[in-house]
């Protein structure tokens, strides 16, 4: 077994005084630039910052689970080149990522989620992600432990299922991306927070942080759920942003109930079983800002409520541990991938809200792209920023609840 | 998620009775000459303040009144309004 200390060092490798860039935060989405950075771009004097230690934020609090049937046709291309990435990064990072394709059902409660499942699975379709709808008869059969009586709060009345979607192990992925990182030279300097962005003729220059300044003229903030107030701290620029804190929990271990990641809008609920046995689980969000990253009892208790109701087996089963973490929400439910502003080798990924992790390798991958050429790669274009500001906002909340606290 | 609001008709309320309504960014911008940048910032901006920010809530479940209070995102807390030398970002701008 490798233990994780041995990937990380204990001691932070000396800050130099010049990168050819500079990753604040030391998170998925940046382990993943800088990886591609070396590997597809031989860009190796990159420094990732890291305010806390790596894998303390999202990378770490998230339920694993990762899928492509996302609403828009610009944003499903992205999770699904993100879906096929992971076997090849297990094999380029010699790290099993546990990947588990176990395939997603999202349960259907009434004829109007069915028919709007159907847009879904037709635009997933069109762009070459297997996803179907499942009958009441089916949906049954994959899941024998669902509760199919008609006198529950929410009767089932099919699925969306999306076959090559599933999970992977978390840790395994910061591991893998860390030591891979490492490995191409890349500096990760834990515990070192950046303070400030130096800017000369409307150019970055270079950072300034707790152990030293550093001279570069490329910086990418890319911090999960703290990236926006980063962004306005550093350079004023306001993000359309909510950082909320959501919620998850895991029972305690138990033995195959359920083979696929279920979950349901009307019961405000999903669960998957990890390769352990336990069965992951969350879905509820504050309704407004903070970064508690908290538990909250009556949270728990719904949680136990519909999943007893949707699988009535369960009940009696104990929670084993519950965690939160923070999802920076967009008003429309899609990231924000920019760069040059508010000044030239200024870059900006952040928005994922809660699909930060299954998103994380694609997006690393256009993001050394990006920082490497300097040039918006076409795929990254209609994530702009100024799409708020020209009003077009994208049409991803036609899918999940919306969740900002704003609207 | 406990937290408890001071409405400023009803008192101190469970703060599930109610509505989040942003950061406070000051008076609606005058809509002549008004830009995109500055309309922009007004509707979707946020500081995202990790720390003491003063915003807008409703209590909808109660009397309907829309007020602004001070709250430390970092605790979930509302705290008295800080001295100014003491505050820093609190969205307005």
């Amino acid at each position: 077994m490798t233990s994780r200390r041995s990937i990380l060092p204990e001691k932070n490798p000396p800050l130099q005084t010049v990168y050819d860039a500079v990753l604040i935060g030391g998170g998925l989405h940046n382990l993943a630039t800088a990886w591609f950075l070396a590997r597809e771009h031989g860009m190796k004097s990159v420094a990732v910052l890291e305010r806390n230690f790596v894998g303390y934020g999202g990378a770490g609090r998230n339920t694993a689970i990762v899928r492509a049937n996302q609403r828009t046709a610009e944003n499903v291309p992205l999770y699904k080149e993100a879906l096929e990435l992971w076997p090849v990064l297990t094999r380029e990072l010699d790290f099993n990522l546990m990947f588990y394709n176990c395939g997603n059902m999202n349960l259907l409660h009434s004829e109007a989620a069915v028919k709007a499942a159907r847009t879904n699975v037709a635009t997933a379709r069109f762009l070459g992600v297997e996803s179907r709808i499942l009958d009441r008869k089916e949906t049954a059969r994959r899941l024998p432990a669902l509760n199919m009586s008609d006198a529950i709060t929410h009767p089932v009345h099919g699925a969306m299922f999306h076959p090559p979607g599933g999970i992977v192990r978390h840790d395994a992925v910061v591991w893998g991306l860390a030591r891979g990182a490492l490995r191409q030279g890349v500096h990760i300097h834990q515990r070192t927070e950046a303070l400030g962005i130096e800017v000369k003729n409307g150019e970055v220059t270079g950072v300034k942080t707790n152990a030293g300044t550093i001279r570069t003229p490329r910086v990418l903030v890319s911090a999960g759920g703290y990236t926006a107030g980063l962004v306005h701290r550093l350079t004023g620029l306001k993000l359309p942003v909510s950082v909320l804190t959501i919620q998850a929990m895991v029972t305690q271990p138990l033995k195959p109930v359920f083979r696929h990641v279920v979950s349901s809008g009307a019961y405000h609920v999903y669960a998957n079983q990890t390769l352990k046995g336990e069965i992951a689980t969350g879905a509820h969000m504050d309704p407004w800002p903070n970064t508690t990253i908290r538990t909250s009892a009556g949270y728990i208790k719904h949680q136990a409520e519909a999943l007893v109701e949707l699988f009535p087996c369960l009940a009696g089963v104990k929670f084993m541990r519950s965690w939160a973490g923070l999802a920076d929400m967009t008003p429309d439910m899609a990231p924000i991938m920019d760069g040059n502003l508010p000044a030239d080798g200024f870059y900006i990924n952040c928005g994922w809200g809660y699909f930060g992790f299954k998103s994380s390798t694609a997006a690393g991958r256009y993001m050394a792209r990006y920082l490497a050429e300097n040039r918006c790669p076409d795929r990254l274009a209609p994530f702009a920023l100024n799409r708020f500001e020209s009003h077009r906002l994208m049409g991803e909340t036609a899918a999940p609840v919306l969740y900002t606290p704003d609207n | 998620m406990s937290l408890l609001i001071q409405c400023p008709l009803c008192g101190k309320r469970n703060g599930y009775e109610f509505r989040y309504g942003g950061e406070d960014k000051g008076a609606y911008p005058e809509a002549r000459e008004l830009s995109a940048a500055r309309w922009y910032d007004y509707v979707h901006g946020s500081a995202c303040t990790e720390g003491v920010v003063r915003e807008w809530w409703c209590h909808r479940l109660g009397c309907g009144t829309w007020f602004t209070i001070y709250r430390d995102t970092r605790v979930n807390r509302q705290v008295q309004e800080p001295r100014e030398s003491a505050r820093q970002g609190t969205g307005r701008t």
